[in-house]
């Protein structure tokens, strides 16, 4: 094994074998650059990753009525996501069946159907072709025209608790599958912190594109090792600012001492099917109940009681495998546009029966932190670049994703849990990556 | 609403809007924290339509919030200022529309601001300019015969498509 990983060149043109791209001989766990930089591999992801899994649509609170439509992608694939006059969610190539305009341009809106604009072939919301302009002209189609019944429909649409999912793939495992016990506890947290139990998407995201491979915000949402080095500056801003600045409470500890033992607690699962979630119990739960908010949490801990509404309350975060992140009171979704080239959408949310004054300081905490002008997010986009930039120095070719490898045991479900700033996660998601590469 | 002595001139703000640009752009951070009033608004909205303290938006900073942006910037390195941005803000197109109705002066202008980093312009994410456009709109007050800024508030012409790095203070 070895010395075949050792033939692979960078400079080699010919696909590379995934199996080639990961080192777990002999106690290592490597990576290759080119898992990251080639053009050969990222094509292959379209079909090996983005075509047979589920991937993350949309979340129910953006299509609260019939009409409601957004734009998005299946990896490369663009496609409209809307609820029909049926009351369904429908996921749809954005390109019209005759002769292959894009039928949508907006990225949200209402609208009773699509129109192409090129030759007017009109379609319902849902996706159903409606009327061909000009169908029965002299120069129209022959009775025994193959009429296409709409837009290509996305085979595979399913949602857990309003997270909706689309898949290429009509074999595709079922949803609840998919996402294992681990990433289902950690969305079930993120609810619970709702009174009525359910999130609304609100207001406009946050929107940034970066000159680095996909694969490197997978590995940075759930990574966590970063957090005190890469947001050095924000753990020094926490200690002199606290909460006066808009912080409300999210990160605890009022030193970088105390914040890296807050760091510490907690744990990291990898799930089988590559997901990553890393999830800590809450630092100072007692407060909750003597603050402003003591009314909303007290009813929080009427229904979940203590133990259980310390982790809904603590850090929560995970990487759905392979581009659907959950942190702080936000949606992540991010899209591979190239090798070297991602696109990170942030959703913040509001919790649907908080108090709003509680809303609005997620919000401000939001913004402080995950903005392009903030204090938090912007530098881990620079890492990514950076991460690119240092891959170029090719001699060097492997990534270690090695952090306690030695300390981590795997669960009865299959899953792995490690210590919270191991690569447990990172491991996981590697493993699923290649799986789905090799597969037929 | 005619009082002569609250009426801000357009060559009394095309003064302060050319001070803050240089004051920008030549890193006087703390100078610049001093042109606004004590309650004013540095804010880029994404969605201008909505208010503010229910949608997300690119800046939002109370007085608090611009010292420690300021700080942020003048005390501590973190990488997405490490190496540093440098900018020339253009303005242009200043007209004074009238009075507001708490008494502020209500300034439209054009902006265009480049950016770039310095240190090595062959690495990825370096070596490139930038180009931020905006309407800037401004609410100006007198303060004890001082002009200050109420409202600074940018309308980036792409406020809905992704945005670069904006450490920086736009």
């Amino acid at each position: 094994m070895t010395q075949e990983i050792q033939r692979v060149s960078p400079y080699f043109s010919d696909p590379a074998p995934a199996n080639a791209l990961i080192d777990d001989a002999g106690g290592h766990f490597r990576v290759h650059a080119r898992a990251y930089t080639d053009q050969a591999i990222f094509d292959l992801e379209q079909k090996q990753v983005f075509s047979r899994i589920w991937v993350y649509m949309g979340h129910e609170s953006e299509f609260g009525k019939a009409g409601d439509f957004k734009t998005t992608h299946i990896g490369l694939q663009p496609v409209i996501v809307s609820r029909g006059e049926d009351g369904q969610i429908h996921v749809m190539l954005n390109r019209c069946v005759h002769r292959g305009a894009a039928v949508c341009r907006e990225l949200r809106g209402n609208t009773p159907h699509f129109i192409c604009p090129y030759h007017a072939w009109k379609y319902s919301v849902d996706g159903r072709l409606q009327a061909i302009s000009g169908e029965n002209d002299p120069s129209g189609y022959s009775a025994s025209f193959d009429k296409p019944e709409g837009l290509r429909k996305v085979p595979r649409v399913d949602h857990y608790r309003g997270f909706y999912f689309a898949s290429l793939n009509p074999d595709v495992v079922p949803l609840a599958d998919y996402l294992g016990p681990t990433a289902r506890q950690l969305i079930d947290r993120k609810l619970a912190q709702a009174p009525e139990g359910k999130i609304t998407v609100q207001g406009r995201p946050f929107v940034a594109v970066y000159k680095g491979n996909w694969k490197f915000q997978s590995e940075n949402i759930i990574d966590g090792y970063h957090f005190m080095y890469t947001h050095r500056s924000f753990v020094q801003l926490q200690a002199k600012y606290g909460d006066t600045t808009g912080d409300f409470g999210v990160h605890k500890g009022g030193s970088a001492a105390e914040m890296s033992k807050n760091r510490n607690l907690g744990n990291v699962t990898g799930g089988v099917h590559g997901h990553g979630i890393n999830q800590k119990p809450v630092v100072g739960y007692d407060d909750f109940f003597t603050g402003a908010f003591a009314g909303h949490f007290s009813a929080l801990r009427d229904r979940y009681g203590d133990e259980e509404l310390r982790w809904v309350l603590g850090m929560g975060a995970g990487c759905i495998f392979p581009t659907f992140g959950l942190i702080h009171n936000q949606i992540r979704v991010w899209r591979p546009i190239g090798p070297a080239l991602t696109e990170v959408t942030i959703y913040p949310y509001s919790l649907n029966g908080a108090p709003e004054e509680f809303n609005q300081g997620m919000l401000r905490s939001h913004e402080r932190f995950y903005g392009p002008a903030g204090y938090g997010a912007v530098d881990d986009v620079e890492v990514f670049a950076l991460n690119q930039q240092g891959l170029s120095a090719s001699d060097d070719a492997w990534l270690i994703m090695e952090r306690g490898m030695e300390k981590e045991k795997r669960l009865d479900s299959g899953e792995i849990e490690g210590l919270p700033s191991s690569e447990t996660v990172h491991r996981a998601f590697w493993r699923q990556w290649r799986r789905l590469m090799n597969s037929n | 609403m005619n009082d002569p002595a609250r009426t801000i001139s357009r060559t009394e703000a095309e003064e302060l809007l050319y001070r803050e640009a240089r004051l920008l752009d030549t890193m006087q951070l703390r100078e610049w924290l001093g042109l606004y009033a004590p309650d004013g608004l540095y804010w880029i909205p994404i969605d201008e339509t909505q208010p503010a303290k229910r949608t997300a938006s690119l800046v939002y900073d109370d007085t608090p919030s611009r010292e420690e942006r300021v700080y942020h910037l003048e005390q501590l390195p973190f990488p997405a200022q490490n190496p540093r941005s440098r900018t020339v803000h253009m303005v242009s197109n200043i007209e004074v529309l009238g009075l507001d109705e708490d008494g502020s002066t209500r300034v439209a202008s054009s902006q265009v601001i480049y950016e770039t980093r310095t240190g090595d312009y062959t690495q990825i994410g370096l070596g490139e300019i930038s180009t931020i456009v905006a309407s800037v709109e401004y609410r100006l007050v007198r303060l004890q015969g001082v002009i200050k800024i109420k409202l600074k508030k940018i309308l980036l012409i792409n406020r809905e498509m992704p945005q670069g790095n904006m450490t920086f203070i736009v």
